[in-house]
């Protein structure tokens, strides 16, 4: 098979060099390992738009001024970005998720996965740096640009949606993408809950192939191109985004 | 000016308001006839601006009566009233306060197009022709920090005039302009003005307030000191401190238009 002399080429290549890929000549750990790329990727590609989501609801209502919306989502924010998100993940795992599991009559009838909980912490979890930066950048939306709109007949969603948040989301962009890329490192955390992206699969494949090195050099390039991909994307996103003659 | 109750459009009985413990208004009355142009004009500080405010529920005042076009603004009591009645009032601010991060042409169909329901093409159709009234046709795809003041400004006017409003409000619109763009400004207020539209104006251009209205409004410390014509306030007025007011501005009109006024 093509493929497979392919493969081969390189494990007797890099085998020269020291290094030791034969794992991929495998079927069963080489699946595991390929597995293990996708899941991260997958996991990267629901995080950002849930951690974007919730982060524009939080900001929404960390910025409403109302009590009843405001006091809960300031408690959220505070408690998640000042806890480890790795105990977040455990505890939300190991005593949330025990707690859905008794609710519903045994782990049998709960439907809820390890990879819904990684989703479900570091989404929330993010979404809370992102309300930070856009409750700043809606902060800075000026006072006399607010009353125009009120001035005009727009409600209070209504200036929300279409003056501060498109106003918020360029100031606080740049902070949004550094919020991002630490969410692709955070994916990582998956791994104490059995959730098998890079780093769980790499580590099944290592503690049978004592390849730690190896494994080790391609999780780094691999997370270094994926941020480097989120970074490239955040520039774009942010010239395309430059307003003429505003200060931003 | 004789006013009844048929033909005004803008009523204020003894309003009263006051931010803390600052008495801003204390007890306007005044009345205005649809396609009448009413200037405002007093010493900073003396609540001409407040007084606009309250008059599109942007600020609601502690005591008196507001009636715009048969609504009871001061009886309003939610913030779905008020929306309701500020789609119907213009506004036009002294710092344009265009949406920076929108085009010229989408400045102007924003709020019909999401707010009123006005469909896109009709829209924009309107938004054009307002461009051309106030002659920034080649300026629609601009943004507004490519503009000069004087431009934002007027496509401040033609944001206002695209909800169709019943009546507009200019707010010093022509305070923070360079001199040389006051004019340009001025001259779509003026157009506007003769086409019908009831406006109120608070101003620091005198000629300009007398001109082309047909009401002076004077206010200081929060009363209206004198009202009536442009004739009866700029010229037959034997009340001092008006004079002095009239006179201090038309000799240094060049820094009144940079700042705050007198």
């Amino acid at each position: 098979m093509q493929n497979g002399t392919l493969t081969e080429l390189f494990v007797r290549w890099t085998g020269k060099l020291g290094l030791n890929y034969e794992f991929l000549a495998t079927g069963y750990e080489a699946q595991i390992w390929r597995d293990g790329f996708v899941t991260t990727i997958y996991l990267v590609l629901l995080l950002i738009p849930v951690s974007l989501l919730f982060g524009v609801l939080f900001a929404a209502c960390l910025t409403s001024g109302k009590p009843w919306l405001l006091a809960p989502v300031r408690a959220f924010v505070e408690i998640t970005r000042n806890t480890p998100t790795l105990v977040q993940l455990m505890f939300s795992f190991l005593a949330l998720n025990t707690f859905v599991s008794n609710l519903l009559g045994g782990a049998q009838h709960n439907p809820l996965t390890p990879f819904f909980w990684v989703v479900a912490v570091v989404g929330l979890h993010v979404a809370a740096l992102h309300a930070e930066a856009l409750r700043a950048g809606i902060e800075a939306v000026p006072a006399s640009l607010v009353e125009a709109a009120r001035g005009i007949g727009f409600s209070r969603l209504e200036i929300l949606r279409y003056v501060e948040v498109p106003l918020a989301f360029r100031t606080s962009l740049p902070a949004i993408v550094n919020n991002l890329i630490n969410l692709v490192k955070l994916t990582t955390v998956g791994n104490a809950i059995a959730v098998s992206e890079i780093t769980y699969a790499s580590i099944m494949v290592w503690t049978q192939r004592d390849n730690v090195v190896e494994l080790m050099l391609v999780i780094l390039a691999f997370f270094s191109l994926l941020n480097f991909i989120v970074a490239r994307i955040g520039k774009w996103v942010e010239r395309r985004l430059a307003v003429p003659g505003y200060g931003i | 000016m004789t006013t009844n109750a048929d033909t005004a459009i803008v009523r204020l009985e003894d309003v009263r308001l006051a931010f803390g413990q600052t008495e801003v208004l204390k007890g306007i009355d005044l009345a205005i006839n649809k396609g009448d142009a009413v200037s405002i004009i007093g010493p900073s500080g003396s609540g001409k601006s407040t007084l606009l405010r309250c008059i599109n529920a942007l600020v609601t005042p502690q005591s008196g009566r507001i009636t715009v076009a048969g609504t009871r603004v001061d009886q309003l009591t939610r913030e779905s009233e008020r929306i309701a009645l500020r789609k119907r009032v213009g506004i036009v601010f002294q710092q344009y306060n265009l949406f920076p991060h929108l085009t010229v042409l989408e400045n102007i169909v924003l709020a019909p197009t999401r707010i009123l329901g006005v469909a896109r093409q009709e829209a924009e159709k309107l938004a054009r022709e307002l461009l051309e009234k106030v002659r920034l046709s080649d300026k629609a795809n601009a943004f507004p920090g490519q503009l000069s003041g004087g431009q934002q400004q007027r496509v401040a006017i033609a944001r206002a005039l695209a909800m169709k409003p019943e009546l507009v409000l200019f707010d010093e619109v022509t305070s923070a302009l360079d001199p040389e763009t006051v004019g340009e400004v001025l001259w779509v207020i003026r157009d506007l003005i003769r086409d019908g539209m009831t406006s109120i104006l608070v101003t620091h251009e005198m000629r300009f307030a007398e001109e082309i209205s047909d009401t002076v409004v004077f206010t200081e410390n929060g009363r209206i000191v004198a009202q009536g014509s442009p004739r009866e306030i700029f010229h037959g007025n034997d009340n001092a401190r008006i004079r002095q007011f009239v006179g201090g501005l038309s000799g240094a009109r060049g820094s009144v238009r940079d700042g705050e006024g007198i």
